[in-house]
């Protein structure tokens, strides 16, 4: 049996500064079921990473300690000897596969730990049939969903024969039915393969029953708890009231169902947008949230209508649509056009609808308030998430589309930016009546700023919150 | 018949690099004739290769055109010559292309002509990534439809957004593979084999040594 141990080991990504894990010690029990918690960019992934022996290969410092794989220093392991011990399955299913269909894939990583030429058809199909995709073998990766990437990974993971299995929020992009098979084949692989199963996620439904251990990371140090912050963390949540039905914007479904994989993913979805109000679009991960917004900003199919002011949407050339219905995109990266801040303001400053609003005085005063002055010449892609954020929602909300989305435009911000963000958008949302729709996972602190919600649930849009 | 990829890339520099100084016309046809009764014999898609004909015709009538309107001398001889090189590149080159998956390529290169693994793996899985760097092109151009403008597949902003998202790509990939083993430097299994026998080395070195002998004593 392969032993991992972390001893007393600090790390930073940054040459300098406070270390995104500190004096972290930690033996996991073989055999175990583990689940990793803190906030985002607490280091849960970080930890991961380091465990598996990518950090500090892949970047950072270590400050202190080690961490070994069976007494030895895990960065003096070659990766197929690490691989064969302990493994990670990553949070964006689409960036592991080097190959283009899981046999090949499999295949790829049995090669790699140099296991016999000869054995190596029967290791794949083994693999692919104790997770139950055998008819997937020859599927290109792409056209999976992401629960299939995500067992397909697994089978690799399976075939590797290692005895540690990582996962860093492995179901972030995963439906809700398929997240409910895969943590029980971790469990079964627990039980009869004797795996140490070490899972990081944020969404807790489904695990009390199956670990045995909840570790948590608060400012940047590891503890073991009690298995009831699982259910202390729900039931707080506020609720919010079913969209008005007067004082409608012009953007309607009207009977809109999206596919995802061949299968329905949303259907037949009706609803109104009311105007100048802020409403939050609810569901759990997988639950297609961000592929309702791509269908409403005409970037993926759908089938029924789609009205803008009575006339169907898809009648509006893209470049029009794109001036009438906005979006904050879920990561900040794909947002910008531009290299600095100062830039990214003034690009917007130039297009806006409203430039009688957005005046240079205003948008310097917000960012001020937003605590971005000292940064207005700063590369964009060097600040920090949080930054990164609060700039992409000033400069979306400068364009001033009579419509705007926003797709989890609070993650990765504290308290205090969330504020400010929230403020920002309720007073130009009102200012000028754009109506704005938001997905958030965060729902604490959004009493005061939401005005309705939408919750998709089992394939349907359900007017206010849900019990 | 059919030629192991590694003969073929010999063949193809083996005749390739002569091509590019011979000024013999009647070699480069039977370059042309020769490429395409393989392509035929190994049902390569007709339709690609009419395509790949029909995109190179208007830069053949260029190249040419422009040898007849500013050549000195035997201007005709010099636009027949260049005109029927570009189309014996052509062909070789999709003779190797069109008979040979990307993948298969690659892993003869590795066997037979010690090309490294870890180039070969980074290569195929760049070809793999081709789909998701169409779909990021389509989200920076609409990024830039949301903030009032239009970025043409011509402009550069364009290019410069894509090579920053396949940076970040690249780093996520050589993770994702390093935590499935793969290492540079040790040795590896390789479950793809091909038959490469010696007569086809013979075979090779005839062709090259024919085009040769041809096109400069002919």
């Amino acid at each position: 049996m392969t032993k991992l141990a972390i001893e007393n080991f600090s790390f930073r990504y940054r040459d300098s500064g406070p270390d995104e894990l500190s004096q972290i010690t930690w033996t996991p029990a073989a055999g175990s079921f583990n689940l990793l918690i803190g906030a985002s960019g607490s280091g849960k992934s970080t930890l991961l990473k380091a465990m598996t022996g990518l950090l500090p290969q892949f970047g950072g410092t270590v400050t202190s300690g080690e961490i070994t794989l069976d007494d030895l220093p895990i960065a003096t392991v070659a990766p197929f000897e690490r691989a064969k011990r302990v493994a990670l399955l990553f949070q964006n299913p689409n960036r592991q596969f080097a190959m283009a269909t899981p046999l090949e894939q499999i295949t790829f990583a049995l090669e790699n730990i140099q296991a016999p030429a000869a054995d190596i058809p029967h290791q794949v199909d083994e693999a692919l049939a104790t997770i139950g995709i055998t008819a997937l073998a020859n599927q290109n990766l792409i056209t999976l969903s992401g629960g299939e990437k995500q067992k397909v990974a697994l089978a690799t993971i399976l075939a590797l024969g290692s005895d540690y299995i990582l996962l860093d929020e492995p179901f972030a992009n995963v439906d809700p039915h398929a997240r409910h098979e895969l943590m029980h084949l971790l469990k079964q692989l627990q039980m009869h393969h004797g795996k140490t199963i070490i899972v990081a996620d944020h969404d807790f439904s489904g695990y009390p029953d199956l670990i045995d251990t909840v570790y948590q990371l608060v400012d940047h140090q590891l503890t073991q708890t009690d298995a009831s912050v699982l259910s202390a963390n729900t039931g707080v949540d506020p609720l919010f009231p079913a969209p008005s039905r007067n004082a409608l914007s012009p953007l309607a479904l009207d009977d809109v169902s999206i596919d995802m994989a061949g299968r329905p993913l949303i259907e037949s979805a009706t609803f109104a947008l009311p105007a100048g109000q802020l409403g939050l679009l609810s569901g759990v991960n997988g639950s297609g949230k961000s592929t309702l917004f791509a269908a409403i900003t005409h970037q993926r199919p759908y089938r029924g209508l789609l009205h803008w002011d009575g006339q169907d949407s898809q009648k509006i050339k893209m470049k029009r649509w794109a001036q009438t219905v906005g979006l904050v995109f879920q990561d900040a990266m794909d947002q910008f056009v531009a290299l600095t801040v100062a830039d990214e303001l003034a690009l917007s400053q130039k297009h806006t609808r409203l430039p009688d609003y957005w005046t240079t005085a205003r948008i310097e005063q917000t960012l001020d308030q937003l605590n971005l002055t000292p940064h207005t010449e700063a590369n964009v892609y060097q600040l920090s998430g949080g930054q990164q954020k609060k700039l992409q929602v000033l400069s979306m909300l400068i364009m001033s589309q009579p419509v705007l989305l926003l797709d989890e435009p609070l993650a990765g911000l504290d308290t205090v930016s969330m504020q400010h963000v929230l403020d920002l958008i309720q007073t130009s949302i009102q200012a000028n009546h754009i109506s704005a729709l938001m997905i958030s996972h965060q729902r604490i602190g959004l009493a005061d700023y939401v005005d309705y919600e939408i919750h998709l649930q089992g394939h349907h849009l359900i007017m206010g919150g849900a019990q | 018949m059919t030629f192991n990829p590694s003969v073929l890339l010999i063949i193809l520099l083996g005749i390739g690099f002569p091509m590019a100084f011979t000024q013999s016309i009647t070699a480069n046809v039977v370059v042309c004739v020769l490429a395409l009764l393989y392509l035929m014999l190994h049902h390569a898609n007709l339709k690609t290769i009419g395509l790949v004909t029909l995109i190179s015709l208007p830069l053949a009538l260029g190249t040419g055109w422009s040898f007849i309107a500013f050549g000195t001398g035997d201007v005709w001889l010099q636009a027949w010559l260049q005109v029927s090189r570009l189309f014996a590149y052509l062909f070789l080159g999709m003779s190797l292309t069109l008979t040979t998956p990307v993948k298969d390529m690659l892993m003869s290169f590795v066997l037979h002509l010690h090309l490294s693994p870890t180039f070969a793996y980074g290569l195929l899985a760049a070809f793999n990534l081709l789909p998701r760097i169409q779909r990021q092109v389509k989200t920076i151009r609409y990024s830039a439809n949301l903030r009032g403008m239009t970025y043409h597949l011509w402009q550069p902003q364009l290019y410069f957004k894509a090579i920053l998202s396949a940076i970040q790509w690249s780093d996520d990939l050589a993770q994702g593979m390093a935590s499935h083993g793969f290492s540079e430097g040790f040795p590896r299994t390789m479950t793809y084999q091909d038959t490469l026998p010696k007569w086809q080395w013979l075979v090779a070195g005839i062709l090259i040594i024919g085009y040769v002998g041809m096109s400069f004593f002919i």
